[in-house]
């Protein structure tokens, strides 16, 4: 029997290249029982849903027909392909001579190709050149950001624009319900880490300006003071897809961190109250993936529900008596399956700023101040991030797949809720899975103010504690830094309180008793 | 001092042995458990509120879901009978966040 090509490039939705971009390696191929990849598991468009299968224990389900989704320790289903890379290894060796394709091969070839193309890319790229980057009513490169018109300025003719919805300009809008395969913005694609510096020519006046785009993009020619940008994606991770531009200006960022921090003085570590300076906050633009998802979520678990509640009353030693409460409950198996379509859930791309890594920097406090209105944010213009820093993303779609993965399960999980009132006894939920028929990828770029705190004493090893505050709609986070003296002179004097009144309650029970 | 009554109120045998003693000896206890209690809750409180480790984005509440299609399928598979907590164990539906065992889903 002949098998549809399956190289590793369709274990995994394709990355979007470009055409000046080095040869990368190749793709790895995705090894069974790895967690669900994008590309995974989609059913073709038109597949008809089993109708009952739904609930099917994972071994004895119908024949599967396309790739399913694999899990950890999952078995494949029956019929499921060899691995991939097998089947590459045997074609290169040359094992399988070249011959007429029958028509299940062209039959497999063409299912492939079909799958292969529901791997979709959308070009977000602006189109302009890298260098100038002008003002469209006069021409002039000295254009920056203003956070009282919230729009981009010239600063030669004052005027004043945004750029258009990145949702509506890119068609990152359509229905989610209708995603098959995979869909990504050409800004997420994959980094590659040498890219470090660019050379602009300016259309000005010809020279050429090397520019350091690990640390920024735009730059001055250094011969006619005109400002060049980068504005082409260039795959280090630093260009997005969109932008959501800064709503809050940076004195009320400055009044919601110092009334965050006025309420938290009383036990603050004594350095932190002598070295904190609010008006050190920075704008940070910091990046995160945006995706969508089309999916149908299973949940297998066990609940009770009460039947009965009666106490017992027992004799304990001579003539005491102690009253218990019993329980009586019938136990069920639960089961929930439903779609799910999950609209802008946001997973941050940038390693350093990973929320469940708090070792080195509080970066939870980052990650709580969300959400923001990313179906507002724009598409990319480089003035947006001038006056402003940026972090470069570093993680790819790879990177941060299985971490979605899990938030989709983790808002199946939520969802499920609602429907499991009856078991008052509650819920154990002991299997989960989830079928991704479709997502779309968008690399946006969020607004931060952020002041940042590191202990002077400790060096480079303290933790860097953040305030943030979401320059979208305000919401304020942080963590400061605590003297544990007071806090533990403060609590012996609560536990002392305490314990007084406890023997005062507890001697008059004693007497009573 | 502290950490000897913080020791003795986590032993299980001081409980058991106040359960079995005459319910005014009980009151003997209260200074013992109030004291470390309320030492244990004032520092933590103040830490969480200083630190605010705990804060996190909820996702999962937060971002715009529609759901559709909803299947269930409950049958029952027995009885848990003389049960003494008030809600079955291992009960994990409002810990949105614990992940079990995957299934192949189609």
């Amino acid at each position: 029997m002949s098998v549809p090509p399956q190289g590793p490039q369709w274990a995994r939705p394709d990355q979007p290249r470009r055409q000046d971009a080095p040869a990368g390696g190749p793709v790895p191929p995705a090894p069974a029982g790895q967690p669900l990849r994008p590309g995974q598991g989609q059913q073709g468009p038109g597949a008809p849903a089993p109708a009952d299968g739904r609930f099917a224990q994972p071994a004895g389900g119908g024949a599967a027909q396309h790739s399913a989704p694999q899990f950890p320790g999952a078995e494949p289903p029956q019929g499921a392909q060899p691995p991939q890379g097998a089947k590459g290894a045997q074609r290169k060796s040359g094992q399988q001579p070249p011959a007429m394709l029958g028509d299940e091969a062209v039959a497999g070839a063409a299912e492939a190709l079909r799958k292969h193309s529901s791997n979709r890319i959308i070009d977000t790229s602006s189109g302009r050149a890298d260098g100038l980057n002008k003002c469209p009513r006069c021409g002039g490169t000295d254009i920056q950001y203003s956070l009282t018109a919230k729009a981009l300025v010239c600063a030669y003719c004052r005027h004043s624009w945004n750029e258009e919805n990145a949702e509506k300009a890119f068609g990152l809008d359509t229905s989610i319900a209708e995603l098959q395969g995979h869909t990504m913005a050409s800004g997420t694609a994959d980094i590659q880490e040498d890219l470090t510096t660019m050379t602009l020519k300016c259309q000005g006046c010809g020279a050429e300006v090397v520019i350091n785009v690990e640390q920024q993009l735009q730059a001055r020619c250094h011969w006619c003071r005109q400002t060049l940008s980068i504005n082409s994606q260039i795959p280090n991770g630093a260009v997005p897809d969109a932008v959501l531009p800064f709503h809050l200006t940076r004195e009320e960022a400055i009044e919601r961190i110092e009334a965050f921090a006025d309420k938290r003085k009383a036990f603050a570590h004594p350095r932190f109250k002598a070295e904190f300076v609010p008006d050190n906050v920075m704008g940070v633009y910091i990046p995160y993936m945006v995706v969508d998802g089309n999916m149908h979520a299973v949940l297998q678990g066990t609940g009770e529900v009460t039947t009965r509640q009666y106490t017992v009353r027992r004799k304990v030693g001579k003539d005491n008596y102690v009253t218990e409460t019993y329980y009586d409950a019938d136990v069920y198996s639960v089961q929930r399956a439903f779609d799910l379509l999950v609209d802008d859930l946001t997973v941050e791309s940038a390693e350093r700023f990973d929320a469940k890594d708090n070792a080195q920097a509080t970066n939870n406090i980052l990650n709580a101040v969300q959400p923001y209105d990313t179906e507002n944010a724009v598409a990319y213009n480089s003035n947006y991030l001038k006056n402003f820093t940026s972090e470069r993303r570093d993680l790819n779609v790879r990177d941060v797949d299985d971490q979605v993965e899990e938030k989709f399960l983790a808002i199946a999980r939520a969802k499920a809720s609602p429907t499991i009132g009856r078991y008052d006894r509650g819920v154990r939920w002991e299997q989960e899975g989830v079928a991704v028929r479709g997502t779309r990828w968008v690399s946006v770029y969020v607004p931060v103010w952020l002041y940042s705190y590191a202990d002077s004493a400790k060096g480079q090893d303290s933790l860097t504690h953040y305030i943030a505050v979401n320059a979208r709609n305000g919401n304020t986070m942080g963590s400061v830094p605590v003297s544990h003296p007071k806090i533990f002179a403060l609590a012996c004097a609560a536990g002392s309180v305490a314990a007084v009144i406890g023997a005062v309650v507890g001697f008059g029970w004693f007497l009573a008793g | 001092m502290l950490p000897l009554l913080a020791e003795m109120a986590a032993d299980p045998a001081t409980g058991m042995l106040l359960a079995d003693s005459d319910s005014g000896a009980i009151g003997i206890a209260f200074p013992f458990l109030a004291g470390p209690a309320v030492f244990i809750a004032v520092y933590v409180g103040i830490y969480r509120y200083y630190r605010n480790t705990d804060k996190r984005h909820h996702f999962e509440k937060e971002t715009e879901v529609a759901v559709g299609n909803l299947k269930q399928g409950d049958r029952k598979v027995g009885t848990n009978n003389r049960q003494k907590s008030r809600t079955m164990s291992g009960v994990n539906s409002t810990d949105h966040l614990e992940r079990v065992r995957r299934i192949q889903v189609r």
